[in-house]
């Protein structure tokens, strides 16, 4: 049994800031490949891949995490996204590449927004965890 | 348990095969199963919808069609799906239903092997607008539900409405 401090993280870049996602969750990071739109009407969503015969939606939660300014996402970091008693894939834009890390967890200040789950601690930088199923949920934007 | 975890993971997808008619909207393309169309024709015999307040709450309800004496209340799709004004070209006629639809243009009738399910993270109003989701030559084309093009509630506005203005029921 690990510690909590033990865990990994993808660290992900968007623009000059890194985030963290759960290594546990990640999956895949995948090339550019085309996004697919149709119309929808579910915030952060900006269309669909087709990765290996499935259907992965893709929530660009750097419109909410460094705003309009963020620069062009380069990849796609693939992670299971629990919903209610389901998981789903679901892609996340990033805008340069990851790294796999294992940083202590720094306690939360209070004034995260909800969609922060933890902190960690890497070097001088201190790198927010990101709660993926808040986006997904549209709590990020309440 | 790996297997349960994978089926988890995975959505749902119907496999049966099915019969489509590929159509256009506002630069999209979208597919409807070629049972729900009675037939496709060109936008003439249209007449302006401007029935008391009904054309107020459902915007999207433009024209009406008269064939064969019945009356078709036409569905604008691009407002439907809340695109920007499009141009529309032809009329879709659904069968087992007052509802006929229009649409840029249509393409072609293909038959589809799996129906995946729309995912989860899509949570407004394509929840009701689609089956599903069907890849066509690596392409995703949602499957519209062509019950939503008019939904129960909105057929029950225009029953109650068209009983209002000519005392009869009409739907």
């Amino acid at each position: 049994m690990r510690a909590e401090t033990d865990k990994s993280y993808v660290l992900f870049p968007l623009g000059e800031k890194r985030f963290a996602l759960p290594a546990e969750t990640v999956t895949e990071l995948a090339r550019p490949d085309s996004v697919q739109t149709f119309p929808h009407r579910t915030p952060l969503l900006t269309g669909v891949l087709v990765r290996r015969g499935r259907i992965v939606p893709v929530c660009d939660v750097a419109q909410v995490l460094v705003g309009p300014a963020a620069p062009p996402r380069k990849f796609y970091l693939i992670a299971n996204c629990k919903r209610d008693s389901h998981q789903e894939l679901t892609a996340v834009p990033v805008t340069g590449e990851c790294e796999l890390a294992s940083a202590p967890r720094a306690p939360l200040t209070g004034r995260e927004p909800q969609y922060i789950s933890g902190l960690l601690a890497v070097g001088e930088e201190m790198i927010q965890i990101v709660a993926l199923e808040k986006f997904i949920s549209g709590e990020a934007l309440a | 348990m790996r297997s349960a975890a994978k089926s988890r993971l995975q959505p749902p997808r119907q496999v049966a095969r099915e019969d489509v008619i590929v159509f256009a909207v506002g630069g999209f393309r979208f597919a409807i199963s070629a049972a729900a169309v009675k037939e496709i024709r060109s936008m003439e015999g249209l007449h302006a919808f401007t029935l008391g307040g009904i054309s107020v709450q459902i915007a999207k309800l433009k024209h009406t069609l008269e064939r064969g004496g019945v009356t078709y209340f036409v569905v604008d799709a691009a407002q439907h799906f809340q695109l920007l004004p499009s141009q529309p070209s032809r009329v879709l006629i659904l069968r087992n239903a007052p509802t006929a639809v229009l649409v840029d243009s249509t393409d072609r009738i293909m038959e589809i092997s799996a129906l995946h399910a729309l995912p989860r993270a899509f949570t407004h109003e394509e929840r009701s607008w689609y089956r599903g989701l069907a890849v066509v030559n690596g392409a995703v084309v949602p499957v519209v539900n062509h019950h939503a093009f008019l939904n129960k509630a909105e057929l029950e506005i225009l029953r109650s409405g068209l009983e209002r203005v000519h005392g009869e029921v009409m739907v």
